[in-house]
């Protein structure tokens, strides 16, 4: 007997998985030592009995649905889970591998299952579907909360649109008052406060352009171009300019312009962002040193920049100058409403070309620069 | 002849049976949408939320087909799904052979079914357990070559691949179906075949279709479980051929 572990029958019976043979028709025909003792019955409670009247109602379906149809089909069917039901009445979670045994016509001869335990890895499955489960449902809050918030900013960028196109209309009212006034004004102190008026609704002018060119560009039209290359570039910049010198009194503009190419822009939009780019160096830049603008054709690009002395731009601002509302230290009330470069930065991409810019202890500069195509491309 | 397989498996149920008719009949194997080799794009959660979905599907497969006056073999509840499509279209189905027929699984009052509601719903979690071969790694290449089969060869298991979240989809509108108002209904003869000991439709629920049906009549097989069309498929051909 010292050789009982030599025995095959023994290695059968006592094998680390139970091991169970039924009929073509599904009754228990031989069960192993194991599978009895894992399950608390007596051989002859199980023999002839169908495995179905040991598996739980879910496993009863299953079997019946899947893996006996399986067996039929394919001979067998492996890693599948079934729950068999102890003696006590507890169910016992296993996971078994099953194949039918056929003779030389391929009828069925009997069924064999080896059924392993797997309490633990069963409920680690489970574990790992919950998770899934609670992932699936956060990703669907997240995807929600998100699709409210762009709806939300959706709402905000249409006001904003309606708001500023709505403010244009009383604007055009008082600056065709301020001509009517200037007229007729008699003393040099009206005149003054005429002029400060005039300048102040030029100011207000680009800040609901900026408005509206924002709300456009956010609810997807973009900034639409106008180009012409046949009409010169030139004096639009001046006026510009021109506008600005005399809305900063006391400020120091200087400007030189070498356009001896033909730039297919359009010309109002580039005037535009000189007024932002200037605007940004007034506000920005040392009231006691010139602000200066450059306009230049190379032979494949145009390059305008505008430069002002004065203390540089923080490092850690230096990502966010060209985000829409961002604004630098508050600490002058001169402050816009931080679109100014936003939107010069967007005029540069839709001309195909950059705004960058650079600042030192010498000086802040802004430059934009753009590919000089010719007017059909 | 058409032949629609049932829940848990394919057209393969029906690899002993159809092959014995394609001599008299001209026959007609399909996999439902979301089981087997069907194009799992055109599964439609709310479409397949009901057996009428179903029964949709197979009146749009007769319509195709130009099918008049066929017979209509169905598997488990498939028998209820062509019960359905004959009473939406008349005179597509000129008979129909119901092979272990349920037409309510979960008991009620003055009925029974066989099963508890908590039962079903223990079936639809033990499902989750049994992915068939199924991961959403391999899913890919089993759903998106369907010409080139040896992709999805390595699998240890050929048949009756399912997307699990099909396949517990399918086992909700199964197992919670109720169609014992719709045998009244049935106008065309009809053939119940009942297995020995079939837990899935017992002896007493094949009786509820057989005696509702007006025009029906039950040959009690000696196959036991709920497969006859595997396990016994000469006794299921034989059978059937006493009634088309």
């Amino acid at each position: 007997m010292n050789d009982a572990h030599l025995d095959f029958g023994d290695m059968i019976e006592n094998a680390p998985c139970a091991y169970v043979s039924l009929s073509p028709g599904g009754r228990i025909e031989l069960a192993n030592h194991t599978f009895l003792s894992w399950t608390g019955y007596a051989a002859d409670q199980t023999a002839g009995k169908r495995l179905s009247e040991f598996l739980t109602m879910a496993g009863r379906i299953y079997y019946e649905t899947h893996i006996a149809p399986l067996l039929r089909m394919q001979g067998s069917f492996e890693e599948f889970a079934i729950d068999v039901i102890k003696a006590d009445g507890q169910p016992l979670q296993m996971i078994a591998n099953a194949s039918e045994r056929r003779d030389a016509d391929g009828k069925p001869l009997s069924i064999r299952l080896a059924l392993i335990r797997a309490t633990d890895r069963r409920r680690y499955e489970q574990e790992l579907l919950g998770a899934r489960e609670i992932a699936k449902a956060s990703e669907k809050a997240a995807e929600e909360r998100l699709q409210r918030e762009h709806e939300a900013s959706e709402l905000r960028e249409q006001f904003i649109a309606v708001l500023g196109h709505d403010l244009r209309n009383p604007l055009a009212s008082i600056s065709a008052g301020t001509r009517i006034l200037d007229r007729t004004a008699q003393t040099e102190k009206e005149h003054q406060v005429i002029a400060m008026m005039q300048t102040t609704v030029i100011r207000m002018a680009g800040l609901i352009d900026n408005v509206l060119d924002l709300a456009r560009g956010r609810l997807g039209g973009g900034i639409g171009l106008d180009r012409d290359a046949g009409k010169p570039l030139e004096p639009v910049l001046m006026g510009v300019v021109d506008e600005l010198r005399l809305a900063s009194p006391g400020r120091v503009i200087e400007a030189e312009f070498k356009i001896n190419h033909a730039v297919n822009c359009d010309r109002s939009r580039i005037g535009q962002m000189l007024s932002n780019l200037l605007g940004n160096a007034l506000t920005h830049g040392a009231s006691n040193k010139p602000v200066v603008v450059h306009a230049v054709t190379r032979d494949e690009s145009f390059e305008l920049w505008v430069s002002n002395a004065g203390e540089p731009i923080p490092a850690a601002a230096m990502d966010k100058l060209f985000e829409p509302f961002f604004r630098a230290n508050a600490h002058t009330s001169r402050q816009g409403l931080g679109l100014g470069l936003y939107i010069a930065s967007q005029i540069a991409k839709a001309h195909g070309g950059e705004l960058t810019v650079s600042s030192t202890r010498e000086a802040t500069r802004f430059t934009f620069s753009m590919p000089l195509l010719p007017a059909d491309a | 002849m058409m032949f629609a397989h049932g829940f848990g498996c394919d057209q393969n149920m029906w690899r002993f049976v159809a092959p014995a008719f394609e001599k008299d009949f001209r026959t007609v194997l399909f996999d439902h949408v979301g089981a087997g080799g069907s194009d799992l794009g055109a599964y439609e959660k709310t479409k397949y939320s009901s057996l009428a979905g179903y029964a949709d599907e197979v009146v749009e497969m007769g319509r195709e087909l130009d099918l008049r006056d066929a017979v209509f073999v169905g598997h488990s509840v498939s028998g209820m799904i062509g019960v359905l499509a004959a009473g939406k279209a008349p005179g597509m189905f000129g008979k129909l052979v119901l092979v272990g027929p349920s037409a309510r699984y979960i008991d009620d009052e003055g009925y029974k079914g066989g099963f508890s509601a908590k039962q079903i719903e223990e079936l639809l979690q033990f499902l989750e357990s049994n992915h068939m071969g199924w991961s959403a790694q391999m899913a890919p290449m089993i759903m998106g070559n369907p010409d080139r089969p040896e992709l999805g060869q390595e699998l240890t298991n050929s048949f009756c691949r399912t997307d699990p979240e099909i396949a517990k989809a399918f086992a909700r509108v199964t197992f919670t179906s109720d169609n014992r108002g719709d045998l009244a209904r049935v106008a065309v003869p009809t053939l119940v075949l009942q297995c020995s000991e079939d837990i899935i439709a017992a002896q007493e629920v094949g009786d509820f279709v057989n005696h509702t049906i007006p025009n029906s009549r039950m040959i009690v097989l000696k196959a036991t479980g709920h497969c006859p069309n595997l396990s016994a498929p000469e006794e299921v051909i034989s059978a059937m051929r006493t009634f088309v």
